[in-house]
Parts: C-alpha cells; sequence; structure tokens
C-alpha cells in the first residue's frame, strides 16, 4: 500500500539536529498531505517532539530542509516562522496552552486577533466552532472553569479557527483519562479533516495513534517503522 | 525544616531568580528602613544634645544660666553663659569643668573660625582669660556648629537682665541641674515630628513592597509545594519549609541591607538639616532598634510568605485551578475614601488632636490607598478589556481583571510616591510671604527710657572702633519699647560692628533683619531638603519594587508568554500588552494619588497650589516617574525573551 500520490502538504527531507553532544534527528524525512492524519510514535527521547519542533518552525534543524506547499521554511528568518506559525500552523498541547485569563471564546479567538481581525468578528468566528465541538455554551468560561476533556477541545478549536494547513499536537490525550483521550482524539481528528487540515499527532499511546491514517515510528533521531492504520501494515522496514 | 533547606539549596535557575530577587528586595527595604528609623534617631539625638541649653529653673540651683544667639557672617553662634551660685555647680555636657569666670569654651568649627577672621571681626566679642578650651561633640547639636561657653560672675549684669525669651535666647535661669528634654515648643521637637511623618511617608510603600517580594517567592513554590501536598505534607509542613525558606533568604538580605547602609552613612551625614550635618553615630540606632530590625524583617517577610502560601495549604489542588476571580469588594474604595477624608479632617485639626494622631491618620490615609489601588486597577481592567479592538487591548485588559493586585504591586511605588509629592507640593519654601534678608543694618530693641543712652553708648563704642555708621531710634509694634538701629557706611562692616558692640546691653546682640530670618529661612531650606529626601527614597522604592515585580511577573507568567510566543506572537505584541497593562493604571493611580496628596497636604499648606516649586516637584514626578517604571518594564525584555525560548511549554 503506498500514501497519497498528491504532493504532501508539509515536507520534511534529511532532517538533522543536535543539542549539545545529543543527536536528536539524525536525517529523518517525513511527509503529511492535506487532510491526512499523521502520528508520529516512539519512546521518551526518540527525537519526535523534535521532529515535530523543526516541521512547525520552532527549532532550525542543523541540516536537511522542512517545506510547506513545496516552498522552504526552515530558512526562514525567526519573525517569518511567527507569522507562518500563526497563519499555517495551529497547536495542541498536552497543558497549558490556554491563556488563563481569557474567556474560552477569546482563547479560541486569539489567532485571528493576532492576524489582525476585528475584535467582534474573530469571536463571533470562534464561537462558530463551540457547537460543532461539543463544547457549546462554556463560551465565556475560562479555562480554570473548564475540564480537562473541554480544555482540549477549546484547544482544538483554537489550533483550527484560522483556517491553518497543518494542525501539530503534542500528546494531546496526555492528561486525560482513557475515555476522555479518546473522545478528545475523534474530534480532533474529525475537525481537522473537516476543516481539510492535515493533523501530525505526537504521541507515545497506540491508542491515540490508531485513530490516524498512518503512524511513524521513531527510535534513536530516525524513522524506523512507518504503517497505515488501523491494518497497521508497514509500509517500510 | 530539613526539606525546605534543600528546596532552598536545590532550586533551578529560576527559582533562584526568584530568591535573588527577594534577597535584592530585601536588602533595599532593609537600608531604607534603616535610613528611616536612622533619621528620627539622628533627630532625637540632636534634641536630647541641644536640651541642656534650655535652662530649667529651680530656685535652690547652684548654677545661673542664660543663652543668647549671636551671628558671624550670617551664620548662628548659640552663646551659652553660666555662673557659679553655690558649691558643685552641674558641669555641662561636652566640657570637663564648670567654667570659671572669663573661661571660655568654643565648638572646634567656632575656634577655626575666630583663626581665620580677624579679632575685630569675631574673637574680640569672646574676649577673655587664658586661650579657649575646647567644647566636646556631646555639647554639639551637629558637628560644624558654631557654639561659646563663657563663664561669668553670677554678679555680672549680662548674668541678671532680662532677655528677649525666644528660641534662640534664655534669660538667666538658676539651675541645678541640666535639661535632658528640650521644651515641646523648640524647633528640635519640632523636627522630630516631621522626621516621624517623613518616616511614615517612606515607610508604608517599604512594607508594601517587602510583602510584594515576600509573597513572590510562596507564589513561585506554590506548583512545588502543592506536589507536596499531593504526597502527604501535612499543611504545617508546608508552612514550617517556606517560613524557613523565606526567613533564611530575608536574613542575608538584611545583612547585606545593614553593609549598603554602612556604607551609605558617611555620605548621608552631609545632609545639611537645621543649618548643619550629622555625626556619624546619629543616623545609627540604638542596638535595640538594631535588633528589631534584625529580627523583625524576616518575621515580616516570613509572615507575608504564610499569606501567599494561604491557597496551597487549604487544598493541595488550590494552585492548580483557575476560575473567575471574585471582584474585590466596592467596600474597599468606601473605607479608603473615609480613611481620606479623616485625614484631611483631621489635619485641620491638628493643633487640638496632637500630632501622634496626625502622623497615625496618615499612615491609615496611605494604606487607604493601598486598598483603594487594587479595586481600581480591576475597573480599569474591565474598562480595557470591554473597549479592546486588538490583542494588546484584550490581553492587558483580562490580564488586569485577572490579577489587579499584582499590577497594583507593580504601579503602587509610584502611586505612593504621587501621594508623598502631591501631600508635600504644597510646603513651598520659596513661597513664605514678606521675609526681610536685609544685612545692611543692625538692631536692638531696648526700654524706651534707655533709648537715647543706648544710642550714645553705641556711638561712642562705634567710635573708639574706628567705624562710619549712623545710629538711629525707631519706634517698634511694641509699647514702650523702641529699636537702636545701626548702619554702617561700608556693608562689609557687619561683624566689626556686632564685635564692637558686643555686651553694650547685657544679654543682648545686635542682629540684621537677614539673622532675624535666618531660623525661618533655615526651617523652610531644610523642609525643602527633608521633602526631597523622602522624595528621592520613596522613588528609589518604587523603581526597584517596579523593577523586581516586572520581572517576577515574567517568571510567573512564563508558560502562558512562551505559549503565545510558540504560536507565532511577535514578542513586540506580548512588550505592548505588557506596557498598557502597566501605563493604563499607572496614569490613573499616579494622576489620583498625586490628587490625594493635594487634598490631604491642603490643610497643612504653606503655600497656594500653584506655587512654581510645587508645580515643578509634580513636572518631575510625572516625567521620572512615567520613565522610570517604562525602564522597569524594559528591564524585563530580555527575561522574557529567554524564559519564552523553550520549544514548548513545560510543567512547573
Amino acid at each position: 500500500m503506498t500514501v497519497d500520490a498528491s504532493s504532501p502538504v508539509l515536507d520534511c527531507r534529511g532532517l538533522v539536529k543536535s543539542f549539545g553532544p545529543t543527536r536528536a534527528l539524525a536525517g529523518v524525512g517525513f511527509a503529511v498531505h492535506a487532510g491526512e492524519a499523521a502520528a508520529v510514535m516512539g519512546p521518551s527521547g526518540s527525537g519526535k517532539s523534535t521532529l515535530l519542533h523543526c516541521a512547525a518552525g520552532i527549532l532550525r534543524p542543523d541540516a536537511g530542509e522542512v517545506r510547506l506547499h513545496g516552498e522552504r521554511i526552515d530558512e526562514l528568518n525567526e519573525e517569518r516562522r511567527s507569522a507562518l506559525r500563526r497563519t499555517a500552523f495551529g497547536f495542541v498541547f498536552q497543558f497549558g496552552q490556554l491563556l488563563p485569563e481569557l474567556p474560552a471564546d477569546e482563547n479560541v479567538a486569539m489567532p485571528l486577533l493576532l492576524d489582525g481581525v476585528g475584535r467582534a468578528d474573530a469571536v463571533a468566528r470562534a464561537r462558530a466552532w463551540f457547537g460543532p465541538l461539543g463544547i457549546g455554551g462554556l463560551e465565556r468560561r475560562r479555562p480554570g472553569e473548564l475540564s480537562g476533556g473541554q480544555g482540549q477541545r477549546v484547544a482544538i478549536a483554537r489550533a483550527l479557527v484560522a483556517r491553518p494547513a497543518v494542525v501539530f499536537a503534542d500528546e494531546p490525550t496526555g492528561s486525560l483519562d482513557q475515555a476522555t483521550g479518546q473522545e478528545t482524539m475523534a474530534v480532533l481528528v474529525d475537525a481537522s479533516r473537516r476543516g481539510g487540515a492535515a493533523l501530525v499527532v505526537v504521541t507515545h499511546d497506540a491508542q491515540v495513534a490508531r485513530w490516524c491514517d498512518r503512524v511513524v515510528e521513531m527510535r534513536d533521531g530516525m524513522v524506523v517503522r512507518e504503517w497505515h492504520a488501523p491494518a497497521r501494515e508497514p509500509v517500510r522496514a | 525544616m530539613a526539606v525546605g533547606w534543600r528546596l532552598l539549596r536545590s532550586a533551578d535557575g529560576r527559582n533562584r531568580i526568584g530568591a535573588v530577587l527577594v534577597l535584592a528586595a530585601v536588602c533595599v527595604s532593609t537600608a531604607l528602613l534603616m535610613f528611616a528609623v536612622g533619621a528620627n534617631h539622628a533627630f532625637d539625638a540632636r534634641a536630647a544634645r541641644e536640651a541642656w541649653r534650655f535652662p530649667r529653673a529651680d530656685a535652690h540651683g547652684t548654677a545661673v544660666e542664660a543663652a543668647s544667639t549671636d551671628y558671624v557672617r550670617g551664620r548662628p553662634i548659640t552663646v551659652v553663659e553660666l555662673a557659679r551660685a553655690g558649691a558643685h555647680p552641674p558641669v555641662p555636657p561636652g566640657m570637663t569643668t564648670f567654667p570659671r569666670p572669663g573661661e571660655r569654651w568654643v565648638s572646634p568649627a567656632l575656634a577655626t573660625m575666630t583663626g581665620h577672621l580677624p579679632a575685630d571681626e569675631l574673637a574680640d566679642r569672646f574676649a577673655g582669660r587664658g586661650a579657649a578650651h575646647r567644647l566636646g561633640p556631646a555639647a554639639l547639636v551637629y558637628p560644624d556648629e558654631l557654639v561659646a561657653v563663657i563663664g561669668r560672675a553670677a554678679t555680672d549684669p549680662g548674668m541678671t537682665a532680662r532677655r528677649e525669651d525666644d528660641g534662640g535666647a534664655a534669660s538667666p535661669t538658676r539651675i541645678s541641674a541640666y535639661a535632658t528634654t528640650t521644651p515641646s515648643t523648640s524647633d528640635a521637637t519640632g523636627y522630630t515630628i516631621l522626621a516621624k511623618i517623613a518616616a511614615v511617608l517612606m515607610v508604608v510603600p517599604l512594607l508594601v513592597f517587602g510583602g510584594a517580594a515576600a509573597r513572590l517567592t510562596a507564589a513561585r513554590r506554590d506548583q512545588r509545594l502543592a506536589a507536596l501536598r499531593l504526597v502527604g505534607a501535612t499543611p504545617r509542613h508546608v508552612v514550617v519549609m517556606t517560613v524557613a525558606e523565606a526567613v533564611v533568604t530575608a536574613l542575608l538580605g538584611v545583612v547585606v541591607g545593614l553593609a549598603v547602609y554602612a556604607a551609605a552613612t558617611p555620605p548621608l551625614t552631609r545632609i545639611t538639616m537645621m543649618g548643619g550635618s550629622w555625626f556619624l553615630g546619629d543616623l545609627w540606632p540604638g542596638p535595640l532598634w538594631l535588633a528589631g530590625v534584625v529580627v523583625g524583617v524576616p518575621l515580616l517577610v516570613g509572615a507575608s510568605a504564610v499569606v501567599g502560601l494561604r491557597r496551597v495549604v487549604v487544598s493541595p489542588l488550590g494552585v492548580a485551578s483557575r476560575q473567575t476571580p471574585p471582584r474585590l469588594k466596592a467596600v474597599r474604595a468606601a473605607v479608603a475614601v473615609a480613611l481620606l477624608i479623616a485625614f484631611t479632617v483631621a489635619a485641620r485639626e491638628a493643633g487640638r488632636l496632637g500630632a501622634g494622631i496626625v502622623v497615625a491618620l496618615l499612615g491609615l490615609a496611605f494604606l487607604g490607598l493601598n486598598l483603594l489601588g487594587p479595586w481600581v486597577v480591576g475597573v480599569i481592567g474591565r474598562i480595557v478589556a470591554g473597549t479592546a479592538r486588538g490583542v494588546t487591548g484584550l490581553l492587558a485588559g483580562r490580564r488586569l481583571v485577572d490579577d489587579p493586585r499584582a499590577t497594583w504591586r507593580t504601579v503602587s511605588g509610584i502611586a505612593l510616591v504621587g501621594f508623598v509629592a502631591g501631600f508635600l507640593a504644597l510646603f513651598d519654601p520659596s513661597g513664605a510671604p514678606g521675609m526681610d534678608t536685609a544685612t545692611n543694618r543692625l538692631g536692638i530693641v531696648v526700654r524706651a527710657a534707655d533709648a537715647g543712652a543706648v544710642a550714645n553708648h553705641v556711638r561712642g563704642r562705634l567710635d573708639r572702633a574706628h567705624i562710619a555708621a549712623r545710629v538711629t531710634v525707631r519706634t517698634v509694634p511694641s509699647p514702650d519699647r523702641v529699636g537702636v538701629t545701626v548702619w554702617p557706611r561700608d556693608g562689609g562692616d557687619v561683624d566689626r560692628v556686632r564685635t564692637a558692640l558686643a555686651g553694650t546691653v547685657p544679654g543682648h546682640v545686635f542682629t540684621t533683619p537677614a539673622d532675624e530670618s535666618s531660623g525661618e529661612q533655615t526651617l523652610f531650606r531644610d523642609i525643602r531638603t527633608g521633602t526631597l529626601v523622602v522624595l528621592v527614597v520613596s522613588f528609589l522604592v518604587a523603581m526597584v519594587s517596579a523593577g523586581i515585580t516586572s520581572v517576577s511577573s515574567v517568571l510567573d507568567r512564563r508558560r502562558a508568554y512562551a505559549l503565545l510566543r510558540l504560536a507565532g506572537t511577535p514578542l513586540s505584541v506580548v512588550h505592548r500588552a505588557r506596557l498598557r497593562e502597566t501605563l493604563v493604571p499607572l496614569a490613573v493611580m499616579g494622576g489620583g494619588s498625586l490628587a490625594a496628596g493635594l487634598v490631604c497636604g491642603l490643610p497643612l499648606a504653606l503655600a497656594s497650589p500653584v506655587s512654581p516649586y510645587g508645580l515643578t516637584l509634580f513636572g518631575s514626578f510625572v516625567v521620572l516617574g512615567t520613565l522610570g517604571v517604562v525602564a522597569a518594564t524594559l528591564v524585563s525584555r530580555p527575561l522574557l525573551h529567554a524564559v519564552t525560548e523553550s520549544p514548548s511549554p513545560q510543567p512547573d
């Protein structure tokens, strides 16, 4: 079985990244297509988070290249990479991602506000996500007044509100119980797909990875296996 | 306790920054607290050393004491005359024996001056037997004071004639011992009260600042201590650990603060007050006060840390959840306004209520501002957040609503300095009307019946001294008294005239109008110096406070900032939001407290509100205050950059 033949929305080739004497990435290739959900799995220290950070323009690789829609983004300066993170990428993390002093709808509207959208418009567009994600009525709650699962859904709405090309999720269910985690993954995958965004999920949990179309396994800074879920059919050794 | 110490020692970089911030805060607080206490001690010490010059009558006394104020080159010379009136007359402070008739004791500064000036300008006034003895420091109010103690016979006309009793003169009085306290009407007593007001104005912001710094440590440890609670540490364990950590840090801060104060004392002694500088020892309060500072400050810091920990102790999850903060109650505003009004009313009745109550109410009015501050910041936050169109205003506004106390801690220093500036702006030393500062004539007031004889006597003395001058007799407001005035042809002859006429009318001294108003001028100069010292000190506190709270707010919110940056928010947006969340409350609170200070100062005002001095003070405060707080916020900019560099948000 082969992956989608059309050109990938995000394409990483030969990524190398070291932190002092530690080599976190040792020539990693990774690509993801529009509407596709890919999981990056591996034990702690395998380099999966570093791959996410390089792919999202948070870190600059020491070697290799990252292309978004065919354009190199790893060579851009910090300012332009910041702008890219604001407009082309969305992020969901395990914790600490919502600004505690802002109510949920304003948290979701933040990427739009940062992009210069007027407040009323930004908040209205943000609120439109609450119903479909199953958190209608919680718009004015503050993060401290939301459950873990509700908070993650708000974070998903925020990741998607600016219609990004790629959504990066780093252990998105790490702080949730199993049932809530499964629900959250369902919402994340479904909403990303409907929004036409590619989804990259970094996780060490096979249950989470099951929700994705494809799984990439990493070890010692290298991709060691790649297969399609749910059949878990190896694509290459 | 052992775990607490290990926590402190094993603190990571960020927590170490926190400990250093607290240490710096306690160090600055201690140094300034020492200054406030030291200044009070210094005025008290001066008053105690001046007391012996105010004779306390005792009909069975063994000595007669009289005092007057002479002048040379525009500077006052305190002249104390003593005569034996029985066995064992009391030996004055700073002297080894009671002076015999004709014996002179002079202060070192007067001795030096006598050596420099021609004898007919100064030395001849105190001519007597043998060389003059040197007065010890115990006899002097300040090191460079001009003092002469003259021994006389009890029958000397100068020791029997009554004098014009006022601040600078005392009629001959029989005494058995020297007074140890100054009369309540003396300048020295007035100064000690002013020093206490100044201490309140300086110490209140200091307490607020010290408390904020202490709570900072506790808040920064919240997460780790909450984790300890989760694994079974009892509230007592947590409290003991926190107090131990805060007290150890504070103790170090106190030691460094004392060293800083010790280094600063020599330059501080050069601040001129009441016409002179200070003895080094004056600025060091007694061992009791010192022990109070060494023990009290760490205890206060420990207590504040416990207050900061309250939430962790109540619930292990207390710090993890984040809920809508309860609105601060408007009753805060009501209490604050009531306190300000109470002070304003009380100040009008200061004479009746007594200085102690007014000083206490001033302290309360000041604390009232601290109640009002966070409430106003919250209101401002709701307005800013409600009307914000862009992300900067929204972030700033929500942050203000979320934690108004944090923002208040950043701007409170400046707001309280604003209160001080407003309060003091009306004490305009240049605004005293009708002050005659002429030095072209010297006068004396005598009984009308004696006027002719005195005038002739004066003319005779001036002729013998070869001084060309005109002598006139003029009326004075008091009945049956007239003024005899000498107009020297050469304006530079004033001190020669004074010397030639010394003792013409026993116990009375010829003075120029400038001499007569010199006490008032000194008072106004001192008020100006005092207000500037208080302002500078408060301003320093405000700046250090703003810098420290700004840095600590970055540390406290590092996760949120890191996330914003990660999601592509330019740091400039975060900076702008942080500046706005400081500047908007600063403008409102700074302005508000200036106005509050003005209202409170009005009943005690010396001048109209539009004096140039007041305006300059106001202007400087507004410009420097704004620049200072902006600078303090900018100090944390590199830190903001550093703490947001981590690629993904980490749990604390």
